[in-house]
């Protein structure tokens, strides 16, 4: 087990290597010259070349590169082009923000679609099962922007019952959080339906059944653990696609998360800040995979790693 | 955002035969019209077909570059049964002409994921080794780029418009075909009647052709229908920063992004589009159930 | 907040009410008698450094905390701030200010000629980035104290008394406590919580959510209604209008432009529609190569009788502008009036007949976003065109770094003949306002691009810039902007107005006609 988790975390170097290459030479690749932008339209020339050299966009890409390669190794991610304070602490301030918001998100979505994936199963092609199925193909295919300036409209805008922007209040999080759960709702329900239906299917539930278990205990005990395993991977790389998901829905609500400061650093050309955010976007990522890689083992004690 | 990768499994497959292929093929959509609700993404599919074609034949007196001054952001009427846009085009004729473009956006950016997926997915499974490795690291490399920030980013170094937003629509769809052709190719080395016809020096190509190509035709057709609905999906996300089609190509995500502006004064240039977009999502996302029901009825749930 | 975010993740979801119930909500609900103004702007501050930073958003909020030697009014006149007069010596090489008595920084500090030499000192120091320094940093010599309240500017060439006490009233040139900026500490290079003498103090910042200041207590002068005042950031306009109709802000900044009208009949709200000096223009290169027509000024004029300025005026922007009658804002020292380019398409018909340039084809740019309808607009401004045969490709549009970089390049590598360009001058005066027409401010080496370049404007020019007899340097500019409003190196636009929308519950937000809104005396009506 350790073995193996140790294999990942070193398949995942060249991994990052790889995505701090790519976002380095991505950020390159924009028009734009990032001095100019910082200094804006009133500045002189001999201010902008100021700042180009500040940030060092006046050395030679090899050395920038090497620099910023050199850095990524003792884990400084340098200073934001745009805010002038370490990268780092600008993410680590807004991190909070965007785990909160993808952590109720994935609440919701895995309350909401299990529980309606396994309504959805037991009463299979009765119209429940036929309105949850409706319903989870509409989540994954409505616009996430939309449907946030439609929650605006209505319960911002009609009926002031909630606050269309920022995180100042508590209840600031609903609508962003369930506008960003839409899509995971409908996935997660899709797919606890599907996996529910196959083990409801299976003899030992027919034999726990037969033998006169309580329906509820049979599903919640018996096939709700066992058709764990492919819920488990649509909620993990669901988280994945939560953070792309992120990068919309905290620009609709104005909340200042990690998405929207990713946006915002695009626009602005703070490479440093696009560096950072997209490795954290990575690394993220590749940690999740594993997680839910070793989450199957846990649910699933027939799958060993070694 | 991405859907997860359905799972096919083709180990016990023999060889197909042509003949076989077509009537599986003649099966596979006798069996797609019987189910319920492919056929109702069939026929959204098919109502906005019909508007992408028939539109501008039947409204052929409509220009929708045309903006008139006098006439932006009326109320429905009559004469603009939605109303009209802050460039006084008309709402609903803006929206008939649009199927065009949404639809042809989604088809042409699909194009360029299969085009340049399958190829690579088929190879890196294939030939495995340093090309494998070289790959599967871009596609993870791709892949820990948020799409809609991939899609951005391209948008941003190429320039708005149809063509660079079909480019970095197309390619933020590339890894998921990777991917999936990539599965699948790994399984097609293992067969048995591959790997003879490898130990007798068939050619590669001809392998990959005559046994790779046939083998995830159906999961790449599925996986292409939804990643169509994704991809306008993704256009209409870039068109909220005003990055995506540009006026006055009457693009449904374009469209929405325009109205988004206008939300207060008048709804109707959000809820449509917004509807609009929605449906031919809808559309896409059932036929690709359906689509995935009939090519795997293992799958079937 | 960071902490109760904590508490509400370990929740997650499930707990949410929980979560509501632990906080009492600051900014919803109905504001208490002069307890909080919140304010919806549409910029997160990048820096709240008054040295390094570019834009009037947080000039804005800045200027409520640090003050400068003097002010711009309403009316767009100087006026005493923290030097109560000023004297210009005979040859205009020394400016001699005297400073207000008795006031403290609100870190206790006395505000002294030390602490404005402290001050000067760093912002003219070629190693700290100040972008809007302008200037400056070459024209002032030296800084220093005559005696603990007057202090001595000793440039190094004369400078027209407008052009430098408007830089001075800047907030790039405003004072902060001389403790909070040390040399060798790293508040000399970049302060983000500036202490100043202001009637707010600095107490707190959610970076891409709110900037909160309090009343200072202790202001020397009049004492402000609201205790604190809460700067939110908001970029999306639909929203920010959503929170003043909700109540959530009292003051919000550019609503969309296409509520403008319905906002102006709401009965609970107020629009300001601040007059602005920030001009809207189509920049023509004018020594293009790719379309040389536009090297004929006759062609330029042509262009400017064919766009309807009124017309999208009244239906894209919504009324937030007025059309341009002179090269610059009327707000501007300097500003002359000028004969307007009536809208008439057959007279531009007309003279691109005679100049050959019937059905020429023109290449047309413009931001998205970036000023008030500017895509929009371009758009109505290419079917104008088209109206009189023009052949306009686009408006094509990009971000606004692409857009920078397209424009920003010598005439030889220009790609575009047209593009769409907004300019405000940060003090209102001519000179800033004139140096895009100067021919010594081509880029790279300025922002000049339409490559304008005409000797006798450029002579005017930089005898402007020294001239110290006002009356003279009024004339010099008059004379310049009729040579540029008739060369036509832009289709002239307009002026934005600066739209402000509040609540019928608050009085006084006012603004200064430099894209500035003030809040400081707001007040509960």
């Amino acid at each position: 087990m350790l073995t193996y988790v140790v294999r990942r975390l070193l398949v995942a170097i060249p991994t990052l290597w790889g995505v701090a290459t790519g976002v380095f030479i991505m950020a390159r690749l924009l028009p734009g010259d990032p001095a100019r932008v910082i200094a804006g339209v009133l500045a002189t020339p001999e201010q902008v070349e100021h700042i180009r050299h500040q940030l060092g966009l006046d050395q030679p890409l090899y050395v920038q590169y090497l620099d910023f390669i050199g850095r990524l190794l003792r884990l400084d991610l340098g200073v934001s082009a745009h805010f002038g304070s370490p990268v780092a602490a600008e993410i680590a301030s807004r991190i909070p923000y965007t785990v909160a918001l993808a952590v109720t998100a994935i609440a919701i979505a895995v309350i909401l679609g299990v529980s309606a994936g396994i309504g959805a199963a037991i009463r299979r092609n009765t119209p429940l099962d036929l309105v949850i199925s409706a319903l989870s193909v509409f989540g994954i295919s409505m616009p996430v922007y939309w449907l946030g300036l439609m929650l605006i409209v209505l319960f911002a805008i009609q009926v002031h019952w909630l606050p269309a922007a920022g995180a100042d209040s508590p209840t600031s999080i609903i609508l962003p959080a369930f506008t960003l759960a839409v899509f995971s709702v409908g996935l997660i329900a899709r797919i606890t339906r599907g996996s529910m239906l196959e083990v409801l299917n299976q003899d030992y539930i027919r034999t726990a059944r037969a033998k006169g278990a309580p329906f509820r205990r049979v599903v919640l005990k018996h096939a709700l653990r066992n058709a764990l395993l492919p819920i488990i991977t649509t909620i993990g790389l669901q988280f994945g696609s939560l953070l792309g998901g992120a990068v919309l829905t905290e620009s609709v609500f104005s909340w200042p998360g990690v998405g929207r400061l990713l946006l915002d650093s695009i626009f602005f050309r703070d490479y440093p800040m696009v560096q950072g955010l997209v490795l954290l976007f990575a690394v993220t990522y590749i940690a999740i995979n594993l997680l839910t890689d070793l989450l199957y083992a846990y649910v699933d004690p027939r799958i060993r790693y070694d | 955002m991405r859907t997860s990768i359905p799972a096919f499994d083709t180990t016990e497959l023999a060889p197909p035969a042509e003949g076989e292929i077509q009537a599986v093929h003649e099966a596979a959509w006798r069996q797609l019209l019987r189910h319920r609700s492919a056929v109702a993404g069939l026929v959204v599919l098919a109502v906005y077909a019909l508007a992408a074609l028939l539109g501008p034949v039947v409204f052929h007196q409509y220009n929708p570059a045309h903006q008139d001054l006098n006439a932006v952001l009326l109320p429905p009427s009559p004469h603009h049964l939605l109303g009209t846009d802050n460039y006084g085009r008309d709402e609903l004729l803006d929206l008939v002409y649009g199927s065009r473009y949404t639809l042809s956006l989604g088809l042409l950016a699909v194009v360029i994921g299969v085009g340049v997926g399958v190829p690579l997915g088929a190879a890196s499974g294939y030939f495995g080794g340093w090309a494998d490795l070289l790959i599967q690291r871009l596609t993870d490399i791709m892949l820990a780029f948020p799409n809609i920030v991939l899609a951005l980013a391209l948008v941003a170094a190429l320039g708005p418009g149809l063509k660079n937003v079909v480019i970095a629509v197309g390619v933020s769809s590339i890894p998921n075909f990777i991917r999936l052709v990539r599965s699948e190719a790994l399984k097609v080395r293992q067969l048995p009647y591959v790997e003879a016809a490898r130990a007798l020096g068939v050619p590669s190509a001809r392998i990959l052709l005559r046994h790779l190509i046939p083998n995830v035709l159906a999961p790449v057709i599925v996986l292409a229908t939804l990643q169509m609905g994704l991809a306008i999906l993704v256009a209409a996300g870039l068109g909220f920063f005003g990055l995506g089609v540009q006026p006055p190509t009457p693009e449904w995500g374009e469209l929405l992004g325009e109205g988004h502006n206008y939300i207060f004064r008048d709804a109707n240039l959000v809820t449509f589009p917004g509807l609009c977009i929605f449906f031919a999502v809808l559309a896409f996302n059932l036929v690709g159930d359906g689509l995935r029901d009939v090519l795997d009825p293992r799958l079937r749930t | 907040m960071k902490r109760r975010l904590l508490t509400c993740l370990t929740a997650a979801g499930l707990l949410l009410a929980a979560c509501g119930q632990a906080t009492s909500a600051p900014s919803g609900g109905a504001p208490k008698q002069g307890q909080t103004l919140t304010v919806a702007i549409g910029i997160d501050p990048d820096t709240l450094d008054p040295m390094r930073q570019t834009t009037t958003t947080v000039q804005n909020i800045v200027q409520m905390v640090v003050q400068t030697l003097v002010q711009v009014n309403q009316q767009g006149k100087i006026e005493p701030l923290l030097a109560t007069k000023w004297e210009q010596s005979a040859d205009g090489l020394t400016w001699t200010f005297t400073l207000r008595q008795g006031v403290k920084f609100t870190d206790g500090e006395a505000f002294d000629a030390q602490a404005v030499q402290t001050n000067m000192s760093r912002v003219l120091d070629p190693s700290n980035t100040c972008p809007l320094c302008g200037i400056m940093p070459k024209a002032v010599k030296s800084v220093e104290p005559v005696d603990a309240n007057h202090v001595r500017f000793t440039l190094s060439e004369p400078l027209a008394s407008d052009l430098f006490l408007g830089l001075l009233s800047e907030v790039t040139f405003g004072f902060l406590a001389p403790q909070t900026i040390q040399k060798g500490t790293p508040g000399y290079q970049d302060q983000e919580q500036p202490v100043g003498t202001g009637p707010y103090v600095y107490s707190e910042r959610v970076k891409g959510d709110h900037v909160t200041l309090t009343r200072n207590d202790h202001y020397w002068g009049k004492e402000p209604a609201y205790k604190q005042q809460v700067f939110k950031v908001v970029p999306e306009a639909a929203s920010r209008e959503t929170l003043v109709r909700s109540g959530q802000a009292q003051v919000i900044l550019s609503p969309p432009a296409a509520d403008i009208p319905a906002l102006q009949h709401e009965s609970d709200l107020k629009v300001l529609l601040a007059p602005d000096d920030r001009t809207i223009f189509i920049a023509l290169n004018t020594t293009d190569k790719q379309q040389p027509l536009l090297q004929k000024p006759e062609v330029r004029q042509a262009l400017n009788y064919a766009v309807d300025k009124n017309a999208i005026i009244k239906s894209t922007l919504f009324g937030a502008a007025d059309p341009m009658t002179g090269p610059m804002a009327p707000s501007l020292f300097g500003y002359c009036q000028q004969p307007a380019y009536q809208y008439d398409p057959n007279k531009a018909k007309q003279m691109l007949q005679q100049a050959g340039a019937a059905g020429m084809t023109l290449k047309l740019i413009s931001p998205t976003g970036r000023y008030t309808q500017d895509f929009q607009a371009a758009q109505d401004i290419a079917n104008n065109l088209r109206a009189v045969g023009v052949n306009v490709q686009g408006p094509q549009t990009m971000d606004w770094p692409t857009y920078l970089a397209t424009i920003n390049v010598p005439p030889a590598n220009a790609t575009v003949d047209a593009h769409l360009l907004g300019w405000a001058p940060g003090y209102l005066d001519a000179s800033q306002q004139m140096t895009i027409f100067d021919g010594s401010q081509i880029p790279k080496k300025g922002l000049n691009t339409s490559y304008y370049d005409n000797p006798q404007v450029n002579a005017l020019l930089q005898k402007a810039a020294t001239e110290t007899n006002r009356q003279a340097r009024a004339q010099e500019y008059c004379q310049a902007e009729k040579m540029v409003w008739n060369d036509a190196p832009w289709i002239f636009l307009w002026v934005q107005r600066f739209p402000i929308v509040y609540s019928a519950k608050v009085k006084g937000v006012s603004y200064v006609p430099n894209e500035s809104f003030n809040t400081v005396y707001a007040q509960p009506a």
